[in-house]
């Protein structure tokens, strides 16, 4: 973690790398997230060969297999959108609070998307991803803007300060959710569906439903990427240079609130994306915003979609969801990153 | 106690020494004549808290009946009141919410880190998985709290060596606690997901801390547990006073930190454990009881006595609003201590950050 923390832009010795390398870098990326796809669309419960998946992609298959590999269509989609949207969301976090461990879930963001699609489920009759993505968005907004101000409050900005009122908000939003599910047999039902964090079993209608948010997030964020640098470079400077922090920030937190909401709502919370995505990032390919917005959109559906790969083929012919896949893997990680932070107070 | 050393301009010692409490010329007992004030009347509103619990709601039993009840003996309905549904509850809720408090100062104090308390840094979720695993994978060969204990404690290693500085850096342990919870939750929604519903509805009432349908065992399991750590507690009490001063002091003064630390730590997770196995993982009592106490009393840091007794009310007045509530479908106490837990951690955390004292 702490050399994350060092390589966080601002420093005079911040790495400049070359065009060429990062050319060859998103030709990488690119490949693998290709072949993650591909992946995605090959493997499945129900086995099937790769002559079987190049037969359905040419169009001369058997009617059975085509839909067993065709079904497999709207999670990758599904896959790709919110892996895009989890990862350039934590990138933005992370660039806008200046801390490394900022993502969605630790933010309130998730615990306010619960608490906004449980009520909406509950008390409004609203169901489906589609519909409940709208009632969403208010409780994540509300519940992110929360954790924001009461972290922020007081002198000096700690690391643990933000993540500890991410906790709070959390908590509080978690009873109600657990209060109102426990106590309603229906919404329990749909909530621990919903909870886990699944692609499969859902249409293309979710895709399309959570466009109109991911797409002004993620057009909000590439205009950011300038913004952020200045941002990058502290507090000071960036005025100086006549950016106005207070905006960058609240429109990248706005946009990250945009993407990671549209993410959650559709296939429900997902952990460690958002979090590991940006580190990888920056480890890649240094601390331009600009680059590393388009690389996390790169990273982060590839590497959902492997791990939603992975849950799908470890217990066959039972299906691991991909929140549970993803937490397995990033926390781990995480544990390990821990010794290497360095001492807070 | 640090009162009780002052003495007068000449180096005598006071007459009427601050902080003992005197009865008759014989007796000083050392302590803090606001802290037994403040330990007194929490006791008097648990005793208030408890007679609440028996005798308000539909099946309550009478003021009356009640002591008529515990002085002659309780008779048909009155007893299946007093013996199984409601007295059952309250002894356990009141030896849980002691555990909880004890634990949780313990924690405070040996980390000087006024935010840990076991349950925080995963033992509740690491108990949630293991009477999730339980569960899925053994369901009625184990009892959930046995497979809860395991939880918990395989948490607490993970904890403890992940950070590789202990439970000390308040920083590493919040990380390395997001992590072992991340897991441990993901699992637990996954077997929540993976079993049928009726299953899910009790596993998440467990996994959420719940006092229904406890019995005289659960209660004798808690009152062991806190009747085998109690005296440890007292035992090691004087050196903690000590190791609260800092490493280099405490070891100028002779305690030894690190085996104080080493005994402190592991009584505080036998008591969180044990209250795990028991009620499942109840939040916030552990974290908010000892900060509760340290406020009542002014002292430097928590007060072990008063953070348990603080503990105790906290719990039983939570499931009192528990069985009482007019939501159905009967909420688990848990939800109601992570909601109130959770604003005033919040309160607490704006109070000190205004402060700059954290």
């Amino acid at each position: 973690m702490s050399t994350a923390t060092r390589a966080l832009p601002g420093g005079p010795g911040a790495s400049r790398v070359g065009a060429a390398r990062q050319a060859s870098l998103l030709a990488a990326g690119l490949l693998v997230l290709a072949l993650a796809v591909l992946a995605s669309i090959a493997f499945g419960s129900h086995p099937t060969s790769a002559a079987d998946v190049l037969d359905v992609l040419t169009g001369d298959a058997a009617p059975e297999t085509a839909t067993v590999v065709e079904s497999r269509y709207p999670r990758t989609a599904l896959g790709l959108l919110a892996g895009l949207c989890l990862a350039v969301a934590g990138t933005l976090m992370q660039g806008v609070t200046r801390n490394p461990l900022a993502d969605p879930g630790l933010f309130g963001i998730t615990s306010g998307a619960s608490a906004g699609i449980v009520t909406a489920t509950a008390f409004l009759g609203v169901s489906g991803p589609s519909a409940t993505l709208w009632w969403a968005l208010p409780g994540a907004l509300l519940a992110g803007l929360v954790v924001h101000v009461v972290g922020s409050a007081g002198s000096g900005a700690g690391l643990v300060r933000l993540v500890l009122s991410g906790a709070v908000v959390s908590a509080v939003l978690n009873a109600y959710v657990q209060a109102v599910t426990l106590s309603n047999p229906r919404v329990f039902d749909s909530y621990r569906y919903w909870v886990v964090g699944a692609l499969g079993g859902r249409d293309f209608d979710v895709v399309f439903s959570a466009l109109p948010l991911a797409v002004p997030g993620l057009l909000l964020a590439v205009l950011l990427g300038p913004r952020l640098n200045t941002l990058a470079l502290g507090e000071e400077s960036a005025t100086a240079l006549g950016a106005s922090p207070a905006l960058t920030r609240s429109c990248g937190l706005l946009a990250a609130t945009l993407l990671s909401t549209a993410a959650t709502a559709a296939v429900g919370p997902i952990a460690f994306v958002g979090l590991a995505v940006p580190h990888i990032v920056r480890a890649l390919l240094g601390v331009d915003f600009r680059a590393q917005i388009v690389f996390s959109a790169v990273v982060g559906p590839a590497l959902l979609l492997l791990a939603d790969v992975v849950g799908r083929v470890v217990l066959r012919p039972q299906e691991l969801m991909v929140g549970v896949v993803t937490a397995f893997i990033g926390a781990p990680a995480l544990l390990l990153a821990v010794r290497r932070m360095r001492g807070t107070g | 106690m640090r009162r009780g050393m002052t003495r007068t301009r000449s180096g005598v010692r006071a007459p009427s020494p601050r902080g003992f409490v005197t009865i008759g010329r014989a007796v000083a007992v050392p302590a803090a004549r606001a802290s037994v004030v403040v330990a007194v009347v929490t006791v008097a509103l648990l005793v208030a808290a408890a007679v609440a619990t028996l005798s308000l709601g539909r099946l309550g039993l009478s003021l009356a009946d009640l002591a008529g009840a515990l002085t002659r003996g309780a008779e048909g309905k009155q007893a299946f009141v007093l013996e199984r549904l409601r007295g059952p509850r309250l002894v356990v809720a009141v030896g849980v919410g002691a555990a909880l408090g004890l634990s949780g100062a313990l924690f405070q104090t040996v980390t000087r880190n006024p935010l840990g308390s076991p349950d925080v840094i995963g033992l509740g979720a690491g108990a949630g998985a293991g009477a999730a695993a339980v569960a899925l994978l053994l369901p009625g060969a184990l009892p959930a709290s046995a497979g809860a204990l395991a939880g918990g404690a395989a948490a607490m290693v993970l904890v403890h060596a992940s950070t590789g500085t202990g439970f000390r850096d308040p920083g590493r342990l919040i990380v390395a606690g997001i992590g072992v919870h991340a897991i441990a939750t993901a699992f637990t929604q996954y077997v929540v997901y993976a079993v049928e519903r009726d299953k899910a509805t009790v596993l998440t009432a467990y996994v959420n801390g719940s006092l229904a349908a406890r019995s005289w065992e659960h209660a004798a399991t808690i009152w062991i547990v806190l009747l085998a750590v109690v005296p440890l507690v007292a035992l090691a009490s004087r050196r903690l006073g000590v190791s609260e001063l800092g490493d280099e002091l405490a070891a100028g003064l002779g305690a030894e930190p690190r085996s104080t630390r080493a005994v402190a730590v592991t009584l505080s997770v036998v008591l969180s454990a044990g209250a795990v196995a028991v009620a499942g993982p109840v939040a916030f009592i552990a974290l908010t009881a000892p900060q509760i106490a340290r406020r009542l009393t002014g002292g430097p840091g928590p007060h072990l006595t008063l953070a348990a007794l603080v503990g105790a009310l906290l719990l039983t007045l939570a499931d009192l609003a528990a069985q009482q509530s007019p939501i159905p479908g009967n909420l688990p106490v848990g939800v109601y201590t992570l909601a109130v837990g959770g604003l005033y951690l919040g309160y607490l955390l704006t109070r000190e950050w205004r402060k700059g004292s954290l």
